[in-house]
């Protein structure tokens, strides 16, 4: 098709859409022209919507916040979430129940969604707060609170140690004046740097099982040691075993 | 002791192209920047006396320079044998057609000559373009400083650092540090500072208790790092010059892995002190204002932010059951899994560009760690170590070409640096274990 063809057919359309306008004006002619011209077409009203999935939560848990923003400059979500982008999520831990308010702003004005995430509390187990006993020393911590062993690469209590963890709960139930600091090990394999993460994981672990049997847990700091104070040098499959630990000491750190 | 040490950049000749030590002076050579390998003859730099004292400072400046236009990357080194027979110190003894030669056939040359006496040691060098018609003399400087091997060796990195700038298509970083972590002198992890090619090693903590993961603010003034002085590990930062401490909120928790944003103004770490387990964190550099990023069950860890936008920061998490790396946004949302393998995927460094994150990735329970150079544009993981043992801890020089690791390749873990493509090999340390290299950014 040359160039003078083409022209040609745009005009043909052109006038076939007159036609079909003019047509249109036919069937439902226009209203009565107004007074005043036409208002400039308005600046668009931001829209943004907000979930929450899922919206119940066990505390400790987290869900997600997901959030889309159209004919804004910015969204603002409260609490704690801060500015952020149009569109986007993000994960979120309430320790109780919340209603997260996103509001987008732009030239045309302002938009809001909530999105309400409810946070289910356990019960709290019973916490010992006897008269504290003087004389218990740091020996008879090393004594009767045993260490903790862990699978590789997991922080997860396992099966067989909750008896030695919850001898030693029954102890520092009935020893409440005593402070400790659980030490979260690791074995030299895997990342230096997630080791760090790893043992203050398994510290944490152990410390949660204590206050789920109701040692108070302000007695209880944490501390991870990563894979930098091993209990063993070699490098066995034996070895490894005894460094995937949490320990008990009596000073706080 | 480097603080001691002056040099002065005069010019040395009539007609000498003035060249200063700061790379953003351009000067036209009639070569094309950016070409890789351009080849270059370097003569040993010739003493005016014979005493031992300037034999031996010689020989140092000639090896270092050396190995600093060799490991540049950028530049194609021709074996001393082809060279023209005699010595060469100064613009007489260079006849242009012996270099280029096609046995030689080098584009430049770098010559000149070394005086010591007096506690002074003074350095002319020069850079010729040998193919230039006329203005052959690129560079032409004399140096100055203690008639120490230490002052030896800094003249030679600044020259190298020079005729990197000048030709290499790069940047030269024969005048960067690499802070890392040593258990060799009281048998617990320090921090340790050395120059990038592993002299100068010197001890930057004595702290009797265990410092892990220095970082390197972008002005290369300050390090951060963990620090279990105080028992529970938090961060702490030293200047560098006079190792004066800058305080850094510690609320409690164990708290770890420091990383500086591109501006210097914040650093993202990871705690647990809100009681749960590790989250990313990014406070102002003093710790105040602290904002927590992530909330997921696990471990999150070893942040570093996209050194070229500052937007985004990656992370080490096992949400998805093993640690593998993460990118959010710097705000803390839209985290995506960078890898889609299994394995562990842990320690990500950031490229200076942004375009690139390497990483240590152990593909099976059984396998070792190697480096990989994730490519964010393709999505392609380059395998850049292959030796036994494990590669781990990449950390880029900031020219982007090269890369310090830690590596059990020779028994205890050492740090080793390489250029990118996997050659030129260093091993940096070899007294006691070292780990945990940072890189520090360009010098000022």
């Amino acid at each position: 098709m040359t160039l003078s063809h083409m022209k040609g057919f745009a005009l043909v359309l052109l006038a076939a859409l007159t036609i079909v306008a003019a047509c249109k004006k036919s069937v439902a002619p226009p209203p009565p022209a107004a007074v005043t011209p036409p208002p400039a077409p308005p600046t668009p009203t931001p829209t943004i919507t907000l979930r929450a999935q899922p919206a119940t939560i066990e505390r400790g848990g987290s869900t997600t916040l997901q959030w889309e923003a159209r004919n804004a400059a910015g969204v603002t979500i409260t609490p704690e979430v801060g500015n952020v982008a149009l569109t986007g999520n993000r994960s979120v831990s309430p320790a109780s129940s919340v209603t997260y308010t996103a509001t987008a702003t732009g030239p045309g004005g302002s938009a809001s969604d909530i999105a309400r995430v409810t946070v289910n509390v356990p019960a709290a187990p019973p916490v010992d707060n006897p008269p504290p006993r003087p004389n218990v020393t740091s020996s008879s911590l090393s004594d009767n609170v045993k260490d903790v062993f862990f699978d590789y690469d997991r922080a997860e209590i396992r099966g067989d140690m909750i008896a030695t963890l919850q001898a030693n709960a029954t102890w520092l139930k009935s020893n409440p004046n005593v402070r400790f600091t659980v030490e979260g090990h690791c074995d030299e394999r895997g990342s230096e740097e997630y080791n760090l993460g790893l043992g203050d994981r398994r510290a944490n672990a152990v410390k949660e099982f204590l206050v789920g049997q109701g040692v108070a847990a302000n007695r209880i700091n944490t501390v991870s040691y990563g894979e930098e104070r091993p209990f063993c040098r070699d490098q066995s499959e034996k070895c490894y075993e005894m460094n995937r630990r949490a320990h008990f000491a009596s000073a706080t750190p | 002791m480097r603080k001691t040490i002056t040099v002065a950049f005069l010019f040395i000749a009539a007609g000498a192209v003035v060249a200063t030590s700061r790379p953003a002076q351009q000067i036209t050579t009639g070569t094309d920047k950016g070409i890789v390998g351009v080849k270059i003859a370097v003569p040993e730099f010739q003493t005016t006396s014979s005493d031992s004292k300037s034999t031996a400072l010689a020989a140092a400046f000639n090896k270092v320079l050396w190995d600093d236009l060799d490991y540049s990357g950028g530049l194609t080194l021709v074996s001393r044998s082809f060279y023209p027979v005699g010595k060469f110190s100064g613009p007489a003894d260079i006849k242009p057609q012996d270099w280029t030669t096609p046995a030689v056939d080098a584009q430049f040359v770098a010559f000149g000559s070394i005086q010591a006496g007096n506690g002074t040691m003074t350095v002319e060098a020069r850079l010729w373009d040998l193919k230039a018609a006329q203005n052959r003399e690129a560079i032409g400087q004399r140096y100055k400083s203690d008639d120490t091997e230490e002052g030896a060796r800094f003249i030679a990195h600044k020259f190298a650092d020079a005729i990197v700038d000048l030709i290499s298509g790069g940047r030269g970083i024969a005048q960067t540090s690499i802070a890392y972590i040593s258990e060799r002198t009281t048998g617990v992890k320090e921090l340790y500072l050395m120059d990038y090619d592993g002299n100068g090693s010197q001890a930057f903590t004595a702290y009797k208790s265990i410092v892990l993961t220095p970082a390197w603010s972008p002005d290369g003034e300050k390090v951060a790092f963990t620090s279990y002085r105080r028992g529970i590990p938090d961060i702490e930062i030293l200047s560098r010059l006079d190792h004066k401490p800058y305080t850094f909120d510690r609320p409690g928790g164990t708290t770890t892995t420091p990383a500086w944003s591109p501006d210097g103004s914040k650093i993202a770490f990871a705690t647990s002190r809100d009681g749960s387990d590790m989250e990313i964190y990014v406070a102002d550099w003093n710790g105040k204002n602290p904002r927590r990023l992530t909330v997921s069950k696990g471990v999150d860890i070893s942040p570093v932010w996209n050194p070229r936008t500052g937007r985004e920061i990656a992370f080490t998490s096992d949400r998805s059951g093993s640690p593998q790396i993460y990118i959010m946004d710097a705000e803390g949302t839209n985290a995506r899994r960078l890898i889609d393998e299994g394995g562990h995927a842990v320690e990500a460094a950031w490229s200076p560009d942004g375009q690139r994150i390497a990483f240590a990735w152990q593909k099976s329970r059984t396998s070792n760690f190697d480096i990989y150079i994730h490519d964010l544009a393709t999505g392609r993981n380059t395998q850049i170590t292959h030796d036994a043992g494990d590669n781990e801890r990449p950390t880029w020089a900031p020219d982007g070409r090269h890369i310090a690791f830690e590596s059990s390749r020779a028994g205890a873990r050492q740090i080793f640096s390489m250029v990118l493509d996997g050659t030129k090999v260093r091993q940096l340390t070899n007294t006691g274990k070292n780990t945990g290299p940072a890189w520090s950014g360009f010098s000022k």
